[in-house]
């Protein structure tokens, strides 16, 4: 009956961006922070980074093409600085993330990476997710929640500027905007265009301008260039009519956040030339990493400030997204852990939400899970199922009976294929709601009901193997990176 | 006294008042009619009612006045059931404040005195006996007496329940009637079914009034259980009355002190869901049988 209170694990985390690649790796504390009269609630209570990365180009073969190798190498490089071994790595997610994320070849690098990065390390990807992951890098989650304030931050890359609303610490909205500091490439120091990414023709389009790669550019010129780009930057934080230019670059749906934002933060790469006074005099200035990269950040300030945001300081900059994946990705959950040894851990598990309200008998229940399953076509891959609801539809034992008769008899089928019922559940009954399971399955059956996590937006989940003595596991949030319409 | 006579006393003590104050000279002729114009309008405009209920607006609600970050206070507030963010008048809570402590006051009196409903009793199956306290005057100022229970009690138990359990489960009303009508009727079968799914031999479930705490050792020890666990109401506080606490003992003897009891308490919808609560007892109790101790020597072990 060993039970440990507390344990840590190692976790690593890995942005493979537009621009650049980092790593972090960092060692979680988890404990049970109930008091021995509550039911036990594990929790992440320590979040210590303990080896942080250079910052790298990320290797491309070509504009579209990441070099996977490179990246592999790459990592194996910093896992030896931090003298660590990939069997050390308990759980860990990769985020590919901005212009990257679009490219075809994203399946090879998460394919390099899977052997090398422990036993469970992932990819995560999709905008929204990194935008959430951004902000709480950043620090606007926490400073959210410490000032009781509403804070937008914005991570400017080198693709895309990520948004994330947080009150009270929880992501309230996100949106993504095809704008970063990368988007045009020119000589290092020079003033000559060495490579136009497709957003950024439709803002010279937008301006006017028929820039073609090889031509030089005047830094007033790309002073207009940039001032727009900014000013689309701004214009999705308001969060009134867009212009068409703004509503072409948004890649997800606006920023809907409900009153009107005062306060911001600014993070990624491009923050350094935010909150610095720096001000370049000369297109050399402009292009030492081959990009516009401080220019942007300077019309970034100007347009924040013009429009009367509060800019507040970052605790990371081009830091943020890789410190948000590193220490924010891995969350821990669970009340009813009934499987065998070698279940876990479940990579892929497909999220199914079934229920807009909860009915009130098993057979409306096990019909909507039905029609869910049927509507996904998930049976008949084999993928490993999870259902998403919020609960019973009151917290009547009665109705958790129900709802447990309900999902037996609608996940009838898929349960006699020998997979474990995966459970995802809001409200406070993953104990009672998996008692109940096993009470009335005719035959053993391998629950797993996870509570206390909102999936909100994830299409997959992974799930780790157990611990703390078993009675909690960590369980990371995905969106596919192919699925979603990102171009 | 109606509200009306009330009201028509009231005013009495006005005019009487005033008349004194203008006989004094404190008062002038013309400041005084003013004055007993403005009491008899306030008649006017509120008729004498019937007495009838009362609605309190939602306890969420912040009053202070004109709060710096109101999302702090919200989100303040979210954390603890306490009163604050209630602003003030002067140096006093508001009204409505005052009169909400009232009336959560009052909650907490009637779950003291009112008594657990026989119809609840027979439709949860429970067996009813009582403590040695003959009335709730008398549990309420002899806390001895509820610890043990009555001749006729032993007698009942001794005739009608299932001897040798693992488990015997006891429902007992302790300082909460509402507790117990509030949260039993989602726990009790949620930690029957997982005991039964278990495989545990389970008691015959009783019923005690007027009794408290330690009256499961009493009954330990006429029906030989291994654990016995009494979901008992808590003594109301000014947060809620429906608050249910779990104490469970593994063969209780002369020596038992009260590190050797478990508890889980806060049970209620806004603390640890009933139903939630039966199966996470269900595996405390698995845990009691397996270490065959309880209390802090149990918390040793783990």
């Amino acid at each position: 009956m060993s039970q440990p209170n507390t344990q840590s694990i190692t976790s690593v985390g890995i942005d493979i961006g537009t621009t650049t690649t980092q790593l972090i790796i960092s060692r979680l504390t988890i404990e049970n922070t109930a008091s021995g009269t509550s039911v036990p609630r594990m929790e992440i209570t320590g979040k210590e980074v303990i080896h942080r990365s250079e910052i790298y180009f990320t290797p491309l073969l070509d504009h579209q093409l990441v070099n996977s190798v490179a990246v592999a190498d790459l990592v194996k490089k910093e896992y030896a600085a931090a003298g660590l071994t990939a069997g050390e790595i308990d759980t860990g997610a990769v985020i590919i993330t901005g212009e990257t994320a679009k490219k075809e070849n994203a399946k090879a690098i998460l394919d390099a990476l899977a052997g090398l990065a422990g036993d469970f390390v992932v990819a995560t990807a999709g905008p929204n997710l990194e935008s959430i992951y951004a902000g709480k890098g950043s620090g606007a989650a926490a400073y959210s929640a410490q000032r009781h304030k509403t804070i937008a931050n914005v991570d400017v890359g080198g693709g895309t500027s990520n948004y994330a609303v947080f009150a009270e610490g929880r992501a309230i909205a996100t949106a993504c905007l095809n704008v970063g500091g990368h988007l045009i490439e020119f000589e290092p120091r020079g003033d000559r265009i060495t490579y136009l990414a497709e957003p950024a023709r439709k803002v010279l389009k937008a301006c006017g301008f028929n820039w073609q790669v090889g031509d030089r550019v005047s830094l007033s010129e790309l002073r207009t260039v940039v001032d727009v780009m900014a000013a689309c930057v701004v214009e999705i934080l308001k969060q009134g009519e867009l212009s068409p230019l703004t509503r072409e670059l948004l890649m997800t749906a606006p920023l809907n956040c409900g009153p009107a934002l005062t306060k911001i933060m600014i993070s990624g790469g491009v923050a350094d030339y935010v909150y610095q006074a720096y001000k370049p005099q000369t297109m050399a200035d402009v292009t030492m990493y081959g990009d516009y990269g401080p220019l942007l950040g300077l019309a970034l300030r100007e347009k924040a400030e013009a429009a009367g945001y509060i800019l507040e300081s970052p605790l990371e900059t081009v830091r943020a997204t890789v410190i948000g994946t590193g220490t924010q990705s891995v969350n821990l959950s669970g009340s009813t852990i009934h499987v065998r040894e070698d279940t876990l851990p479940l990579r892929n598990v497909v999220v199914l939400s079934p229920f807009t309200e909860m009915p009130d008998s098993p057979g409306g229940i096990a019909q909507a899970i039905r029609r869910e399953i049927l509507r996904f076509e998930a049976d008949d891959t084999g993928a490993y199922l999870a259902l998403s609801l919020k609960g019973p539809r009151t917290m009547a034992f009665a109705d958790i009976e129900v709802l447990a008769e309900g999902i037996l008899e609608g996940m009838r089928e898929y349960l006699g294929g020998g997979r474990p019922l995966i459970l995802i559940i809001e409200d406070d009954c993953g104990k009672v709601l998996g008692q109940c399971l096993e009470a009335k399955a005719r035959n053993s059956l391998e629950v797993l009901c996870i509570d206390q996590i909102a999936v909100g937006e994830c299409d997959y989940i992974d799930i780790g193997k157990p611990l703390m003595g078993g009675r909690v596991v960590p369980v990371v949030l995905k969106t596919l990176v192919f699925n979603n319409a990102l171009g | 006294m109606t509200a009306a006579a009330n009201e028509q006393l009231e005013k009495l003590i006005v005019q009487n008042v005033l008349e004194e104050l203008a006989k004094k000279g404190l008062l002038n002729t013309q400041n005084k009619d003013h004055v007993m114009s403005a009491v008899a309008m306030h008649m006017a405009k509120e008729p004498a009612k019937d007495d009838g209920f009362v609605t309190l607006p939602p306890a969420d609600e912040v009053l202070v006045a004109s709060p710096a970050n109101l999302e702090a206070i919200k989100a303040m507030k979210k954390t603890t059931p306490a009163r604050i963010g209630i602003g003030r008048a002067g140096a006093r809570p508001k009204t409505i404040s005052w009169l909400r402590l009232l009336a959560d006051h009052a909650v907490a009196q009637d779950a003291v005195f009112v008594d657990v409903s026989a119809e609840f009793i027979q439709r949860m199956n429970l067996l009813p006996v009582q403590s040695a306290a003959a009335s709730k005057d008398e549990f309420l100022t002899r806390p001895d007496l509820g610890r043990r229970l009555s001749v006729e009690a032993v007698k009942t138990i001794e005739e009608k329940c299932i001897k040798n359990p693992q488990v015997q489960i006891l429902v007992v009303d302790g300082l909460s009637s509402s507790a117990i009508e509030a949260s039993v009727p989602d726990l009790l079968p949620a930690l029957l079914q997982g005991l039964t799914s278990a495989g545990i031999k389970v008691g015959t479930p009783i019923f005690i009034k007027h009794g408290r705490v330690w009256a499961q050792d009493h009954v330990a020890q006429i029906v030989n259980a291994e654990v016995v666990i009494s979901l008992i109401g808590e003594r109301p506080g000014l947060g809620t009355a429906e608050s249910l606490s779990a104490y469970m003992i593994y063969r209780p003897n002369e020596k038992t002190v009260e590190a050797d009891r478990t508890v889980v308490s806060n049970i209620h919808k806004g603390g640890i869901p009933p139903a939630e609560a039966g199966a996470h007892l269900v595996d405390i109790l698995k845990q009691i049988l397996k270490a065959k101790a309880s209390g802090v020597k149990l918390a040793q072990q783990a």
